[in-house]
């Protein structure tokens, strides 16, 4: 008899999630995590989307530690001396809670502490240094010599899972899987919040940039407003980093800090935490065998994250994935069976839901996201449309037609080719 | 803000008996690149005379170097039990 149903290795929204949803079914689930609290290590951009959670945690939106409920959200597009960005607040935001921000050391040891009352043990402080595989089985977990055995392990590593890459479950990962998120927390009061952004005292503002001011790096950047401060960080792809060789990730956000438009938001604020953090980028191509004889892997481990360069979303996709392999943990222990053709059931699951209908849809996104164009001429061009439109300089004006034109040809940009670019960045997003 | 005053705002538990990263020192004195240095957003990776010199104390855990590395300098594990970055926000 294994000691467990489950072992989950990792206290992240996804291994949390998975935690709770089998032992609220009855299984005999153990929860570790390397940090201690559970989550400590965990880091995010900040805005958890959807209503997932409520599956598990019907009454999550009155007692997790929420930051603010979102009801404006920004896109922006930034060049060395403009930002321009498209400011969406809505009632139907404010009425339906669609996000929140949150802080993950406080949000993940709440998931951690609801799986213990759901019936989970909870380990926080454990590295588990490997998997235990017999028969080409995972058959449990060692740490410090000691071997726990489980029917299932669910491996919730995150994004650097180096248990998976060490046993072969997957490769190591690549560069145009990942981007490096460099993020800092700035204090600022909640007046001063409420007030430089229009807020009332729970609502919430989440701003998302295309920076186009980095010389030849495709830069993006978020800036979000908790309680009492403020998330800020940029994302760097590695691919793009590598190709620059010359400039530090640490320096990247100091740039984007300093812009004209983003400065005068910080102003007074004083840095209280700075991190980083991988996130995964590279959509359905990276998304390694997520189950096997005895294993299923979730949540960023799994590649499950979404990005369009505006739209930055991993959380989510976590919590889902966790639920949907908690499920099929609980089915398996009713058949009795945990090989690899019974927990194939999570991934036919996993179809049927946004997690991998999504990075389906948008297998091709990476042809945007990485477009250098996206970064280094639209937010000019666009930048000289509206200068062209809305500067009067008492010359004779002209149709948008021709401001498209001569703003292309200025950016060295053929009609030709940025209409083509639009059409296939139309189709892709 | 400099980053070495940036990487003081970070709560550690260093590990003093155990070095999670590892370099193969050999190997970076080769390394045509020493992309390592740009990637590494903790400024773990520094050189000084033009030789690598690495230390972990600073370390975010995020896996960078893993990954920058394209040389199999670099072997990374996961910090001993509760030892390393500590985040109070995340």
């Amino acid at each position: 008899m294994p000691d467990y149903d489950a072992i989950v290795v990792g206290a992240g929204n996804a291994g949390s999630a998975a935690a709770i949803s089998m032992a609220s079914k009855g299984l005999s689930v153990l929860l570790v995590d390397r940090s201690d609290p559970p989550g400590a290590k965990n880091l995010s951009g900040g805005v958890l989307w959807g209503n997932d959670l409520a599956q598990i945690l019907p009454k999550w939106q009155s007692e997790a530690p929420l930051e603010r409920f979102i009801d404006n959200k920004k896109i922006g597009f930034l060049t060395e001396k403009s930002s321009i960005v498209i400011d969406f607040k809505t009632e139907i935001f404010r009425e339906n809670k669609v996000g929140y921000t949150v802080l993950r050391s406080k949000l993940d040891p709440w998931m951690a502490k609801k799986a213990k009352e759901a019936g989970a043990t909870v380990i926080p402080g454990i590295t588990v240094e490997s998997l235990v595989i017999k028969d080409r089985t995972v058959v449990g977990v060692q740490e410090s010599g000691d071997v726990i055995t489980s029917n299932v392990v669910i491996l919730a590593e995150g994004i650097n899972p180096r248990l998976s890459i060490e046993a072969g479950l997957r490769g190591p990962l690549q560069d145009w899987e990942v981007s490096v998120g460099v993020k800092e927390i700035i204090k600022l009061s909640p007046q001063k919040i409420e007030d430089r952004f229009n807020l009332t005292p729970n609502s919430g503002m989440a701003s998302e940039y295309i920076v186009g001011n980095m010389g030849d790096l495709n830069i993006g950047a978020f800036l979000y407003t908790n309680k009492d401060s403020i998330s800020l960080g940029i994302v760097s792809p590695m691919e793009e980093l590598r190709k620059n060789g010359v400039t530090h990730t640490y320096d990247i956000i100091e740039t984007f800090k300093e812009h004209p438009s983003i400065a005068p938001l910080i102003e007074g604020g004083t840095v209280a935490e700075y991190g980083a953090h991988l996130i995964p980028e590279g959509g359905l191509d990276m998304v390694p065998q997520v189950y096997g004889n005895g294993y299923m892997i979730v949540g960023d481990a799994a590649g499950f994250a979404f990005s369009n360069g505006l739209v930055l979303q991993g959380m989510n996709y976590a919590i889902l994935s966790g639920i949907v392999a908690g499920e099929t943990a609980v089915e398996a222990k009713t058949r009795n069976d945990f090989t690899s053709k019974s927990l194939s059931a999570y991934e036919e699951k996993l179809q049927n839901t946004y997690v991998l209908k999504d990075l389906k849809t948008f297998k091709d996104i990476r042809k945007v996201t990485g477009n250098k164009n996206m970064y280094t001429v639209y937010p000019k061009m666009l930048e000289g449309i509206l200068l062209e439109m809305l500067w009067e300089r008492g010359q004779p004006k002209k149709k948008v037609r021709d401001i498209l034109g001569s703003c292309a040809t200025d950016l060295k940009m053929s009609r030709l080719k940025t209409m083509t670019d639009f059409y296939y960045i139309y189709r892709r997003m | 803000m400099d980053i070495k005053e940036r990487l003081g705002k970070v709560k550690y538990d260093v590990d003093k008996e155990y070095a999670h990263i590892t370099v193969d020192e050999n190997i970076c004195e080769k390394c045509p690149h020493h992309f390592c240095v740009m990637a590494c957003p903790a400024q773990c990776y520094t050189l000084q005379d033009g030789k690598l010199v690495f230390q972990y104390e600073d370390c975010v855990e995020c896996g960078t170097c893993s990954i920058a590395c394209d040389q199999g300098s670099v072997t990374w594990h996961y910090p001993k039990a509760g030892k390393g970055v500590i985040y109070k926000y995340g």
